[in-house]
């Protein structure tokens, strides 16, 4: 019962803790992995933007990609 | 960094001289983190391409170029240019008994990022000219980096200009009288978040609005030639002035303990055109010969509902204010399988060379439609006929040169 009483506080600390500051859970030096080849979101952006205009020409959704595109009245 | 794993226990001025070795390393590689943790400028490359689309009875093939290099240690640049020629005819045309098409289109672009601190700011024009439209676009972002670098945020907005004309014949020559045009803006928000030492994860929304003339001036519905008739007649279409819609996409890349990569993406999308779609996709990376060479393969599936004013077949040229045969609008799915293949050609230390890499993508799309028949088989009857379905051959192939 006391928990329950104290659990609007409790998550008060917690957010107010947030605000205090975030330290990084993932330090600096613990980044080789993420800066591989590999792990990159969109290694080649030529391909990235042509395959992203193949498909918008010829499904009804678009948008959302991560690559800029423009207008197009391809048939 | 291999070497540590097998020193033998009890030589600590070894231990720690390669501990620092592996410190000093990962820290190099922190820095060259360049698109999953933003706060740094593109990379400098070039790259020229050669790209085919084939499918549907249509084939678009050309070049496309794109530049990227600093002017500046905080000032980046780039270029872009592709031309594609396209020919053939599509079902819409065989249907209308129009002529095959044989058209060109040509896309420039500009661009620039200006770095200033853990802020990149970004600007960009583009223009696309095809026989029967033209299109402009201007883009700006800015994306910073928080958290300890942990989380990137971007917001993006665009405008573009389109002009819609009609071809009269053959000749391709513009009608003079036919001249349409339509309004896009476009707001976006990415995310790109740290989630642990193997794991990023990335969210992406975009809202487009867009007014004008948004529909086909070429494309036609059909609708029954009489109550109880097997054949049907065309007429053009009607498209509502305006539509907004709004996409979400959540990501995720893991890092493999054979440093390969494997990655997950879901993408949802609505409109006011009440067109529902998902999008999940699931990619492979895997390195070989010694991170000389890249492999990826890549898995979609992508599945839509219809458009409220679609129809296959309407009963009457008047049946609603609204009516629409386009395919793109119909319930359909399509999934695709593609290989990609990099390999680095040439290394070296020069100040304005540093590797050219040869790629080879491959995509092969199966396009299956659940309400758009297939309106040139005989012997059916109107509305009888089977649903259509195609299948595409997508290649790319390019050199990459690194400065």
């Amino acid at each position: 019962m006391i928990t329950l009483r104290l659990l609007p506080l409790m998550t008060a600390l917690l957010f107010a803790s947030g605000c205090a500051g975030v330290h990084p859970w993932v330090k600096p030096y613990e980044r080789e992995h993420l800066a591989a080849r590999v792990m990159k979101w969109e290694r080649d952006p030529i391909s990235s933007s042509y395959m992203s205009h193949v498909r918008e020409n010829r499904e009804g959704a678009r948008g959302a990609t991560g690559t800029t595109g423009g207008g197009c009245g391809c048939n | 960094m291999q070497l540590s794993k097998h020193r033998p226990m009890g030589d600590s001025a070894m231990s720690a001289r390669l501990s620092l070795g592996r410190l000093a390393a990962a820290l190099l590689a922190c820095s060259h983190a360049a698109t999953c943790l933003a706060g740094t400028l593109p990379e400098e490359r070039a790259d020229v391409m050669w790209k085919m689309y084939e499918g549907g009875g249509i084939r678009v093939h050309g070049p496309s170029v794109l530049v990227r290099k600093n002017v500046t240690d905080d000032v980046s640049v780039n270029a872009g240019y592709l031309v594609d020629q396209v020919s053939g005819a599509s079902i819409d045309m065989v249907v209308l008994g129009a002529s095959p098409l044989r058209e060109e289109r040509k896309q420039k672009s500009l661009g620039v990022d200006y770095l200033y601190g853990k802020t990149t700011y970004s600007a960009g024009v583009q223009s696309g000219t095809e026989n029967d439209y033209d299109s402009h676009t201007v883009n700006v972002s800015v994306s910073q980096d928080m958290f300890g670098d942990l989380t990137t945020v971007t917001l993006g907005v665009s405008k573009g200009w389109d002009s819609v004309y009609r071809v009269k014949d053959a000749s391709l020559a513009r009608d003079p009288a036919f001249h349409k045009r339509v309004d896009r803006r476009t707001w976006s928000l990415g995310i790109t978040q740290v989630l642990t030492r193997n794991l990023i994860a990335g969210y992406d929304q975009e809202v487009i609005t867009e007014s004008g003339y948004l529909q086909n001036p070429y494309r036609a519905i059909r609708y029954l030639a009489g109550a109880g008739s097997t054949l049907f007649l065309t007429s053009p279409e009607t498209f509502p002035g305006t539509r907004t819609s709004s996409a979400a996409a959540l990501k995720l890349k893991y890092f493999l303990p054979w440093r390969a990569s494997v990655s997950g993406q879901f993408r949802y999308f609505y409109d006011t055109w009440k067109i529902n779609a998902t999008t999940t996709e699931f990619g492979y990376s895997q390195p070989l010969r010694r991170e000389a060479m890249m492999a990826d393969l890549t898995y979609r599936h992508y599945k839509q509902g219809h458009a409220s004013f679609y129809s296959d077949l309407f009963s009457s040229p008047n049946q609603q204010n609204y009516m629409a045969r386009d395919r793109e609008l119909a319930a359909q799915s399509n999934d695709s399988v593609g290989l990609a293949v990099s390999f680095d050609l040439l290394k070296s230390n020069r100040r304005f060379f540093k590797k050219l890499q040869g790629s080879l993508h491959y995509d092969y799309i199966m396009y299956k439609f659940k309400d758009f028949r297939d309106a040139t088989q005989q012997g059916f009857g109107a509305g009888n006929e089977p649903l259509y379905h195609y299948n595409a051959n997508v290649a790319q192939g390019f050199l990459t040169v690194w400065f």
